[in-house]
């Protein structure tokens, strides 16, 4: 009897040891180096909108909440703890209480409190004035009325109206929390936050390093030493020194699906994964200026575009069709592929949107030997480039000759704000896969981010009913018919979804890359180097 | 020779200060400053965040005001800071020259060190298979684009070593130190050296053809003693002055190769300004350029005057 | 007369080889610059999502670039945009730069002070930065490229021709047309000018080679001539330069194209040179 119960014992023994061992085990140490593409303009989060800033200086902060990196969806149901340890909504879903975490202190060794956290959200609400230069995320903010705190570790968020996207909101990529003690200018050179990482250089268009953060609140993280970046804009010199084992990561979403072919075909052990990167193509058309303030033209322009062929030229067809919402299975929101069909423009076949468009110029006086002349604006960078090239052509099959007119940032910029264009290829990433951010950022009369001054103030109440939605299936059929009436109504024609692609050495452990944006994953606190 | 010098020293400054107003004011010609493309980054407008930083930088004040801030703080040392980075420029610009200004000695060497030989070689050699087969090459050099040379090296490298020769701050060995340093430079340096090699041959064979080399030769001296002590010395002169002018093309080709190769040099980071609307930026350097440009020419007339004892200025 | 023009050409090609060779090359480049949409295979605008990245056969001799556009046409169609880009810049440049360098070696005095010191100013600047500044203001386009590539030549060329027309001045023959009472305009125009020309014609076509390589890099670093106008410098450019091993042809072919026109821009003006200018004959 006791042999058996000592040969069970034994068993269950190592099956526990089994089960409980890891895979493998994390290993401590390590410099993990990273390409990067593009000067970030500075190294503040909260003023910043690109990639450039946020990937690298991600790792410095810490959120109230985040989305687990483990959930390859960034969705309200995969929001998890960070600097907040609980939270509670009350019952009228206007008061939003955080309890926050014990013993969390800045890396200048102050301590974390809710005055922080009060900080940095009357800052971006513009409830208080700050030396923020720029505060990209403003309308993100629009429900907050009030931020009041309870002692250092309460902190509660006072909503005008219910909104469930405003968790999805907080654990985005683009909402750190900031130090109340530390100016802005100085959080654009050289950032303080409770993050796993320490912010250690900036030299422009060369390198930021970050260093490991002993003191951080998360026991035995982060396992790596250091993490450097190095500026490479020259895209076809970055491949190649990835390639050679110069690097182990390369920034995420920049490699073209064809890139990423190369690359596992130069070296095969490459871990590359190529996702959407909730980046779309869109047009600004100016409706206040000839030829587009007439809608008949508009119409033709949106005929005309082969949106099959953008995706199958940028990215060997792997880019998504959709609207404004990025289309499932990865988008949470973006329409299925039967409600799609009922878009205009969205049709399958070309040929006959075409020859509609045909018609309508054919009416206006124009054919193959009296084409419209037309500008196409566009920034001076080669993805807003090739996807212009694209245009031109397709704008060809309804008697339009456009010209690509492609100009430095400074001017794309000054001659959008003045309206001095007549249509402009555009790229645009949106921060989180949320109705709300999409919506409120780029559609609402008088949104900073509304180039195109498009207004339509029938819709926005249908933009703040979806916002107050709790029920998901029913919030996501309204947000359908909006999108489509934004199609209906040539907002921004919407012309491609891309995706993007990330390269890394097998040798790189534990990263984790969301398949609906590519701004958030990158605290950096559980991957570990292999070497 | 003093009186010489003093001239040329006060129409340096006259020429330093027309390219600073050529700079400051073409930079300004047309709209589209550091506030627009800050906002353009962040992908939205406030016009009274922008105006904020457009007062803040000063770019509301008038043209010559802003003018005279400059070039007053460039006297005193103070260049200012920089738009993007809000360092001061001067930190930003010194690291970076060494970087070019050692990358741009090796071009030199590297085209001064292959031109002038082979040009000897070619001139001395005159047409014969060898001097034709050296005029085509050399020819060639001067018609590839720098960057396609330096893209198709690169590509060599990389399929031929497995390696890639882009800056590294820390090579792992003292090839990796050798390539890195040298293959750029050769990339930068085989125009230069094309150019030095056919005016080294031009100039050698005019003077082979001197009166007073004859007279040497009559002296007595071995063919190999005239070739090299008389004629050289005096086929120098064109090749001293074509250096000084190749400082100036030399740029251009540090500004492809500086962004083919990564290399974080002044070259580069002029680029990198000028998309970015740095004005202080862009214009100290571009007035250190133009400075480095005027001295090297009047060092080349010095030298030149010293080499060539025919020639004495201001008499 | 056939038996003349014949013996004339076949004179040329005994003393200077290379430099007929170098026409023989120009004059294909501007032939196909002429007659790009007769010899070009292909529509090098349309693109063509299926043959992205083709390499070179039987339907794309040279390979296709990634908007499936055939490489070999936009070549062709390239040529026209680098002639025409070389050629205005060139014109453009020797032209206010030989009509400066005329009235300044001619009216002298305060007029050519000033003009010398801008001249100055003007070449204390590579010529990559000014017209890298000139373009980043202006904006990318056919027109701002030419004018951008331009300016920078005025100098060397009004350098040039103002010298020569100092020591054109004081000869005799210039003497004697002003002893028999022609206007100082006259003079200037009928005597000292064409004397000028051979020298002006050496130093342009040196730079037209310059210009070509100057326009590549512009549009290399992604400020020269703009969509849709294929210029070979911009087929260079980071795009294409990304597929580097999987599609060198993309690489390979637009940088040989450029070589080649500037070989032979090179071969003819060297051999003009030879020609024309005694002074530098070897």
């Amino acid at each position: 009897m006791s042999a058996l119960l000592g040969r069970l014992a034994l068993a269950c023994l190592l099956a526990v040891l089994c089960l409980a061992a890891p895979a493998q085990a994390q290993k401590q140490g390590g410099v993990l180096r990273v390409t990067h593409r593009d000067n970030p303009p500075s190294a503040s989060i909260l003023e910043e909108a690109t990639i450039s800033t946020d990937m690298p200086f991600m790792a410095v902060f810490n959120n109230l909440v985040v989305f687990d990196p483990n959930a390859r969806q960034n969705r309200l149901e995969a929001v998890v703890p960070e600097l907040a340890t609980s939270w509670s909504l009350s019952d009228d879903d206007r008061t939003l209480t955080f309890q926050l975490r014990d013993g969390v202190r800045w890396h200048d060794g102050k301590p974390f409190t809710s005055a922080d956290v009060k900080c940095t959200w009357d800052m971006v609400t513009g409830h208080t004035a700050s030396n923020m230069r720029k505060n990209p995320r403003k309308t993100w903010w629009f429900n907050i009325k009030d931020v009041t705190t309870d002692g250092d570790h309460t902190v509660t968020f006072h909503l005008n109206d219910p909104q469930p996207s405003l968790l999805v909101m907080l654990a985005g990529g683009f909402s750190p929390v900031y130090p109340c003690h530390v100016t802005a200018a100085q959080m654009r050179t050289h950032p303080i936050g409770t993050g796993p990482f320490k912010f250690v250089e900036f030299k422009q268009n060369e390198l930021i390093r970050l260093a490991r953060n002993p003191d951080y609140w998360k026991p035995g993280r982060p396992y790596l030493d250091a993490i450097e970046y190095t500026i490479i804009p020259n895209r076809s010199t970055m491949v190649l020194a990835l390639e050679a084992g110069k690097f182990d990561l390369t920034i995420t979403g920049e490699l073209t699906p064809e890139l990423v072919k190369d690359v596992q075909a130069q070296v095969p052990q490459m871990q590359c994964l190529v996702q959407p990167s909730n980046t779309q193509g869109n047009l600004l058309v100016n409706r206040e200026k000839p030829p587009f303030d007439d809608a008949r033209i508009r119409r033709a322009m949106g005929l005309s575009i082969d949106r099959k062929a953008f995706s199958d030229i940028l990215s060997l067809g792997v880019d998504k069709i959709g609207g404004a919402m990025l289309a499932p299975p990865e988008g949470i929101w973006g329409w299925s592929p039967e409600f799609m069909q009922t878009v205009p423009g969205y049709g399958a076949d070309v040929e006959k949107s075409r020859e509609e468009g045909r018609r309508i110029m054919r009416e206006l006086g124009y054919g193959p030997d009296k084409m419209l002349p037309l500008k196409v604006s566009t920034r001076n960078i080669p993805d807003y480039r090739d996807a212009t090239v694209i245009l031109i052509d397709h704008l060809k099959s309804v008697y339009i000759q456009g010209e690509m007119e492609a100009l430095d940032s400074a001017v794309w910029y000054a001659r959008l704000v003045r309206k001095d264009y007549s249509v402009g290829m555009n790229v645009q990433g949106t921060g989180i896969d949320d109705p709300d951010v999409m919506f409120f950022e780029n559609y609402t009369c008088g949104s900073e981010r509304n180039y195109t001054a498009y207004c339509n103030p029938e819709l926005e109440k249908l933009f703040h009913r979806q916002s107050m939605m709790k029920d998901f299936e029913a919030r996501r059929q309204l947000v359908w018919e909006i999108d489509r009436t934004l199609q209906e109504d040539g907002a921004r024609p919407i012309v491609y979804q891309s995706q993007g692609g990330t390269c890394w050495w097998p040798q790189v452990k534990g990263l984790k890359l969301a398949v609906n944006s590519i701004y958030n994953h990158w605290r950096f606190d559980d991957v570990w180097l292999d070497r | 020779m003093l009186s010489y010098l003093i001239r040329r020293l006060l129409l340096m400054v006259f020429t330093l200060f027309g390219v600073s107003i050529a700079i400051f004011l073409l930079l300004r010609i047309v709209p589209g400053n550091i506030a627009d493309i800050l906002f353009d980054s962040a992908g939205m407008i406030d016009p009274a965040e922008k105006q904020k930083i457009v007062s803040d930088l000063g770019l509301d004040l008038s043209l010559p005001v802003q003018y005279a801030h400059w070039i007053g703080g460039l006297l005193h040392g103070d260049l200012g800071y920089s738009y993007v980075s809000e360092k001061p420029v001067l930190d930003e610009i010194l690291p970076r020259i060494p970087i070019t200004g050692r990358l741009a000695a090796l071009a030199l060497l590297f085209a001064v060190c292959t031109g002038v030989p082979l040009g000897v070689i070619s001139a001395v050699q005159q047409n014969t298979w060898l001097d034709y087969a050296l005029r085509l090459f050399s020819l060639s050099g001067l018609s590839m684009p720098s960057f396609w040379l330096g893209l198709l090296i690169l590509m060599a490298f990389v399929h031929y070593f497995g390696t890639i020769p882009i800056y590294d701050r820390a090579p792992a060995t003292f090839w990796a130190w050798v390539a890195m340093l040298g293959v750029p430079a050769a990339a930068v340096g085989f125009r230069s050296s094309a150019l030095i090699m056919r005016l080294t041959r031009s100039s050698m064979l005019e003077v082979l053809r001197q009166d007073y080399v004859r007279t040497a030769r009559s002296k007595g001296l071995s063919e190999a003693g005239v070739t090299f002590d008389h004629a050289l010395r005096n086929a120098m002169l064109p090749v001293i002055t074509v250096i000084g002018v190749e400082t100036a093309f030399l740029f251009g080709g540090l500004i492809v190769t500086e962004t083919v190769f990564n290399i974080p040099g002044v070259a580069r980071f002029l680029v990198e300004a000028i998309r970015w609307r740095d004005y202080p930026m862009v214009q100290n350097l571009v007035m250190f350029i133009a400075f480095v440009v005027v001295t090297v020419n009047l060092i080349v007339d010095i030298l030149y005057m010293f080499v060539d004892p025919r020639i004495r200025y201001g008499q | 007369m056939n038996t003349g023009w014949w013996s004339d050409l076949r004179y040329l090609m005994r003393r200077y080889p290379l430099g007929v060779g170098g026409a023989v090359i120009m004059t294909v480049f501007v032939l196909a610059a002429m007659f790009a949409s007769v010899v070009a295979p292909l529509d090098p605008f349309s693109t063509n999502a299926r043959a992205s990245l083709a390499p070179p056969g039987s339907k794309y001799l040279m390979g296709a670039d990634m908007m499936g556009r055939d490489v070999l046409s936009r070549l062709i169609h390239g040529a026209r945009i680098s002639l025409a880009v070389a050629l205005g810049a060139t014109a453009l440049g020797s032209g206010f730069g030989a009509a400066l360098g005329l009235a300044s070696g001619y009216i002298g005095g305060w007029f050519d002070l000033i003009v010398q010191r801008l001249a100055e100013i003007m070449q204390s600047l590579p010529l990559l930065v000014m017209a890298l500044v000139i373009t980043a203001s202006l904006g990318p386009s056919l027109g701002n490229t030419i004018i951008a590539i331009a300016i920078p030549l005025i100098p060397n060329v009004a350098r040039v021709i103002r010298s020569n027309v100092l020591s054109l001045r004081e000869l005799p023959f210039v003497e004697a047309a002003k002893a028999t009472g022609m206007s100082e305009w006259r003079v200037a125009i009928v005597h000292v000018l064409p004397n000028t020309l051979a020298p002006l014609i050496v130093l342009a076509t040196a730079q037209l080679g310059s210009t070509i390589l100057t326009e590549a890099s512009l549009s290399f670093l992604g400020l020269g001539v703009p969509e849709p106008y294929p210029s070979w410098g911009r087929m260079l450019s980071e795009s294409a330069a990304e597929y580097v091993r999987t599609a060198p042809w993309l690489v390979i072919f637009p940088g040989l194209a450029i070589s080649l026109v500037v070989f032979g821009s090179n071969l003819l003006g060297d051999a003009l040179r030879d020609a024309l200018d005694p002074r530098q004959r070897d």
